[in-house]
């Protein structure tokens, strides 16, 4: 599942009792939460929307949750006990919807069409969005552990690790604690993985869009340009964030590699800050759309990557190529799930 | 509408035109489209009933129109009844009130042949009308401006004649129409300009699909047609050339979208079960491989 938020609209909205929400459009303040899984983040989220839209009668409120973790029964239940405690004044102009694949869905309060609409587009195609939560850090620190494991780079100070994840000393501590079985320490304080940590592997995998988060896009004109040519455009994009990962670097980090034909296009968008631009997917294609991962097979893959050290891989012109750990990642994720496997003993092999 | 082979109407066309004449009239419209994408197969078909002859360059219009008509009438081409036009038009009659040069082959009433010109160079009119006399009687040539595009450097078919680049027709429609206008296409309840704008993105879609980056060859085309054409004016028409494509993609206009998809599977795209959701990531694709980099060309020379 893929988490977004919006980026503010300019300009940025004034602050009140130091709440200040995601953007405006029209009459209608808008908030977005992403994954909001605990009434208390739902109940706060709302009375600080209540709060703000109190102070200018003409305004409306509305919270989207995307994707969140409770359900539409629950959300629907929440509201009743909200319709008991708001002023009738206030509660006529605050909404609440949901984000979720099949678009936005209304919860409370009829949303005009229009406006769902904008959401829809503020949400998914606003080049500015910001398109996940924090990542997992453990699961980065094991990714880092792994590539430098892969590359036989031998052992790490912590100090680098911090560096090359962008994390504080406490937090790789813990995250090294909990990878304790698969950690082999030295005398000196470094440390590195023991080797290929089977099992963490298959947990980062089977949740790899916190570590790994991913958005689709597919063709909708009938008329699909194919990964080379899309390649071939993104190196005109002249991005220095931008890598190639997927089967393109599989088959650089493996001649070998066995699949005929390129299904799709894996990028990797290096975004240490959080702030990612969309905006070149459209020159890439433009009859590229946003599309489900669950739903429908991809033309496109665009992963977010939001450690400090990207590791990309230069070999002259175009693009560089991702690391090889975030090569495999993109392979399951694309469900090449064969040749992800293929490919991941090769690389381990290749260790020794 | 009628069915018709592409090819055989094409060179139905060439060999009734006098062999002299042949390079002076050019080929727009649903034929020239179909003949592009469909004339090398000969089960390629056209829906339509009017093929489009304009007459180039306007200088010698009324005088080939003239030939031509009268060559068309010697070898039995029969004009179009109308009701509109009941009694032919003589020099008494106001240019404005003249019939069209619209022909039946001999013996086909199926399709007509409709006589324009290309228009006046350096005219600004959207719509000129000239009169061309002829021995069964007057008739007006209209022409369209932004038609002037459909000259540059047409293709030649394999019987002589020649055609309009499918690029320069679609560049035409665009020009031609900035919004979507409330008229309707005579004797239905069709807005002409969700017809024409739709033949944009059937003439986008059927090019992407003889070569899929089809698209980013227009703009160059284009940027050279509207400086030869509209030496003055290039960059403020390249400026505006998608504001009518931008308006039909809005959602306020989502059933003009669906009349053009719908229009447009009756004609070039018939067949191909193309849905409003393929036409709109081709409007998207016009508008950022072949609009874009014109609009970005014409800023620059703005700004220089």
């Amino acid at each position: 599942m893929l988490h977004l938020w919006v980026m503010p609209k300019q300009p940025l909205l004034p602050k009140r009792a130091g709440y200040r929400p995601d953007f405006r459009l029209g009459d209608t303040i808008v908030e977005v939460k992403s994954d909001l899984h605990s009434f208390r983040n739902l109940r706060a989220a709302l009375l600080q929307l209540a709060y703000y839209i109190n102070e200018e009668a003409a305004e409306r409120g509305l919270l989207v949750l995307v994707h969140p973790r409770i359900s539409d029964e629950a959300l629907h239940k929440e509201w009743c006990l909200l319709e008991r405690t708001l002023q009738p004044e206030v509660l006529r102009r605050l909404f609440l919807a949901v984000r979720r694949e099949s678009g936005v869905t209304p919860i409370a309060g009829d949303l005009p069409k229009d406006l769902d609409r904008q959401i829809l587009a503020s949400v998914d195609h606003e080049p500015r969005i910001q398109p996940y939560r924090a990542p997992q850090i453990s699961d980065a620190i094991l990714l880092v552990l792994l590539n430098e494991w892969l590359l036989r780079k031998g052992p790490m100070t912590t100090h680098w690790l911090m560096q090359a994840v962008g994390c504080s000393y406490p937090t790789v501590a813990n995250a090294l604690r909990r990878l304790g079985a698969v950690i082999k320490r030295f005398p000196d304080r470094r440390f590195q993985l023991w080797g290929f940590p089977t099992e963490e592997w298959q947990r980062v995998v089977a949740n790899r869009e916190r570590s790994h988060p991913t958005l689709h896009y597919l063709d909708r004109s009938g008329q699909r340009r194919g990964a080379e040519a899309l390649l071939h455009r993104a190196v005109g994009l002249d991005r220095s964030d931008i890598a190639v990962g997927g089967v393109f670097a599989a088959r650089h980090y493996h001649p070998e590699f066995d699949l005929r034909g390129t299904p799709r296009l894996d990028l990797t968008l290096h975004s240490p800050n959080g702030r990612v631009d969309l905006s070149f997917v459209e020159q890439l294609d433009p009859a590229l759309e946003r599309t489900s991962a669950d739903d429908e097979h991809a033309d496109l893959a665009i992963h977010v990557l939001r450690r400090r050290e990207d590791f990309y891989v230069s070999e002259g012109g175009g693009l560089p190529f991702v690391d090889r750990v975030s090569t495999l990642l993109d392979l399951y994720d694309a469900r090449l799930t064969s040749q992800a496997r293929e490919f991941q003993n090769y690389l381990v092999e290749s260790v020794g | 509408m009628s069915t018709l082979p592409a090819r055989r109407v094409m060179q139905q066309v060439a060999e009734a035109i006098p062999r002299e004449l042949q390079r002076e009239i050019i080929i727009v419209g649903s034929l020239a489209a179909a003949y592009h994408f469909f004339g090398q197969d000969s089960g390629g078909e056209i829906t339509t009933k009017d093929v489009d002859g304009m007459l180039s360059p306007n200088a010698h219009a009324i005088r080939n129109g003239r030939a031509i008509a009268e060559r068309l009438f010697e070898a039995g081409w029969t004009l179009k009844k109308d009701p509109k036009w009941r009694t032919l038009g003589d020099a008494s009659t106001p240019l404005d009130e003249l019939p069209i040069l619209r022909m039946h082959p001999p013996g086909n009433t199926d399709w007509v042949l409709e006589l324009a010109a290309a228009p006046p160079a350096g005219s600004s009119a959207p719509k000129v009308f000239e009169r061309v006399s002829t021995t069964h009687g007057d008739f007006t040539l209209y022409s369209f401006r932004f038609l002037a595009l459909a000259e540059e450097d047409p293709l030649e078919s394999d019987f002589g004649i020649f055609y309009a680049r499918p690029e320069m027709m679609a560049l035409a429609n665009l020009l031609h129409h900035p919004r979507i206008g409330p008229e309707f296409i005579p004797g239905t309840e069709e807005k002409r300009s969700n017809k024409d704008l739709g033949r944009v993105l059937a003439l986008a879609w059927l090019a992407s699909a003889r070569e899929r980056d089809a698209l980013e060859e227009w703009h160059p085309r284009w940027l050279a047609a509207l400086q030869s054409r509209f030496r003055t004016e290039w960059a403020e028409l390249a400026l505006r050339a998608g504001d009518g494509l931008r308006l039909l993609v809005e959602d306020n206009h989502k059933l003009d979208f669906d009349e053009a998809t719908r229009l447009s599977n009756l004609s070039l795209l018939k067949g191909l079960d193309l849905g409003a959701t393929h036409l709109r990531a081709t409007a998207r694709r016009v508008l950022g491989d072949a609009l874009r980099p014109l609009e970005a060309a014409a800023r620059t020379k703005s700004v220089a």
